[in-house]
């Protein structure tokens, strides 16, 4: 019989699970409003280069979509780092793991952040 | 409880998604898994595949028309339900954290469930008459 | 009762020691008003001595008759037959799941009943001192006006931890029984409590299936405690961190041996 006492394990879980929830009712939202703009506003079901191009150039939209990579690679990230916790991993392989997520989820944020920018600089005539 | 630390992580992952000798909330809890992972395995596919608008015009253009088939129609109509699915099993889920909707948890389930395949359904006809 | 007499085959789990599980079949004529757990026994008494289950009050109080009917968990005490097959048909019965086999269809309990002491819902034979002191044990309402809450109608039975998919996946998880014993609790009070809920093998490991709810017979509703349970985690969560306190280790309970 395991005999040991449960000390605090990381104190984490409280936050990450507030921010999860967030998340997922902001990219609801968001994620809403961009399926409409890019599978019913476009005349054949899909936005061509031009079309996406115009569309950025509204100040709202790219901080809207700025907000949606985010709040999607952080609801995704964390809540497939609560399905790893799920199978009881050793301390060390969720070490790995929350710096191995770290590193994706900046890199896909940042280079969402660079691609969004880029949509825009294409429509100012660079 | 040791019994259970004996199995692999694989076997364990798996009995996750068998339903049998299970409730109906069973099945929420098993979609809502499994279009996690589809759904992450797709945000990051969808954020590669979007390098092609910063090509340009052409490279973007010409993606374009090569998915603008049905096979990958259909794909995307399987996202958009899964999406749906999510989100709605979701909001379920953060309704019956505030306390709201317990009681009618399979009704609740069974509502929300139907209304992403409608969506779905009104989506892939969208999608394939366009 | 009835004199209707029906035939029903009881599809026995039987593992002893290191053997490959296997099920027996036993035919028996049973009243259909009868319960599983009556079927059972006379199974053990008059075919086959070597059938390891439990069994005590044979009236939903004491948790002990715990096992899966047809694959679903039942207390196999108030489980008529007539619920759960028809004449002819079978009754498969199977050992519940998520805890250590000891043999047949008796499993061991003991890590459940450890972790309910770990969140202040000691048994009669703890060795928690706690239990043996009167005044921690009321009899009555501990205030004026106040109703008095027993252990709210958790019988022990480990149902809700064999139907939890996640307990099926993590060894470690407290699971519904224990979670609910923490809400019962209390966690303002209590920081060792508190850190066992707000840890990784507590609250946050809950996804919401309500397997557990589905399947407890007791009106303990563990589901609904859970998220009652997180929400009182994020508020005092929130209140630490505009207050800027440390944890208060108000009756904070002795480490376990």
């Amino acid at each position: 019989m395991n005999n040991t006492l449960y000390g605090p394990k990381s104190n984490e879980g409280a936050w990450l699970w507030f921010i999860k929830a967030v998340t997922g009712l902001l990219v609801i939202v968001i994620l809403f409003i961009h399926l409409i703009v890019n599978h019913f506003v476009a005349t054949n079901g899909l936005l061509s280069y031009a079309d996406v191009v115009r569309y950025y150039q509204n100040p709202i939209i790219p901080i809207m979509e700025i907000g949606l990579v985010g709040f999607a690679v952080s609801h995704s990230l964390i809540g497939l780092r609560g399905i790893i916790l799920d199978l009881k991993p050793t301390r060390a392989f969720i070490g790995v793991i929350n710096w191995l997520f770290t590193i994706i989820g900046v890199g896909a944020v940042v280079y969402g952040i660079w691609l969004i920018f880029a949509i825009v600089s294409k429509g100012t005539g660079s | 409880m040791s019994e259970v630390s004996n199995q692999s992580p694989v076997s364990r992952a798996l009995k996750w998604f068998d339903p049998r000798a299970h409730s109906i909330n069973m099945i929420g809890f098993i979609l809502n898994r499994i279009t996690a992972l589809g759904l992450t395995l797709y945000l990051f596919l969808h954020l590669f595949v979007l390098h092609q608008l910063a090509q340009g015009s052409a490279a973007y253009d010409g993606f374009l028309s090569m998915i603008h088939n049905p096979i990958f129609t259909f794909f995307e109509v399987l996202v958009v339900t899964a999406g749906f699915m999510h989100g709605l099993n979701g909001i379920r889920i953060a309704l019956n954290s505030f306390g709201v909707g317990i009681r009618s948890q399979k009704m609740l389930l069974i509502l929300l469930l139907g209304i992403a395949v409608l969506v779905s359904l009104a989506f892939a006809v969208h999608m394939f008459t366009v | 009762m009835s004199t209707t007499k029906w035939n029903v085959t009881f599809k026995i789990f039987r593992k002893k020691g290191e053997e490959a599980p296997h099920y027996d079949d036993f035919k028996l004529e049973v009243d259909p008003d009868e319960y599983v757990l009556d079927g059972v026994e006379r199974i053990w008494a008059f075919h086959d001595r070597s059938l390891t289950y439990r069994h005590a009050c044979h009236h939903s109080t004491c948790g002990a008759c715990g096992m899966r009917v047809n694959g679903t968990e039942k207390l196999t005490c108030i489980t008529p037959i007539r619920d759960v097959t028809q004449d002819g048909g079978v009754i498969r019965v199977d050992p519940l799941r998520n805890f250590t086999l000891i043999s047949d269809l008796a499993v061991d309990m003991g890590t459940l009943y450890t972790r309910m002491d770990k969140v202040g819902q000691h048994s009669v034979n703890s060795d928690a001192k706690e239990a043996y002191q009167i005044e921690n044990r009321p009899a009555g309402p501990a205030e004026e006006g106040v109703d008095f809450i027993r252990l709210s109608d958790c019988i022990e039975c480990g149902l809700c931890i064999s139907a939890c998919p996640i307990s099926a996946s993590s060894p470690d998880y407290l699971g519904p029984a224990v979670l609910a014993g923490a809400h019962q609790h209390g966690i303002r009070g209590d920081e060792q409590v508190f850190r066992l809920a707000d840890s990784e093998d507590g609250v946050w490991r809950c996804h919401s299936a309500f397997e557990c709810t589905a399947v407890c017979p007791s009106f303990v509703d563990p589901g609904e405690r859970i998220m009652d349970l997180r929400r009182q985690v994020i508020a005092e969560q929130f209140r630490r961190l505009f207050s800027g306190s440390n944890a208060k280790k108000t009756n904070v309970m002795e480490a376990s041996k």
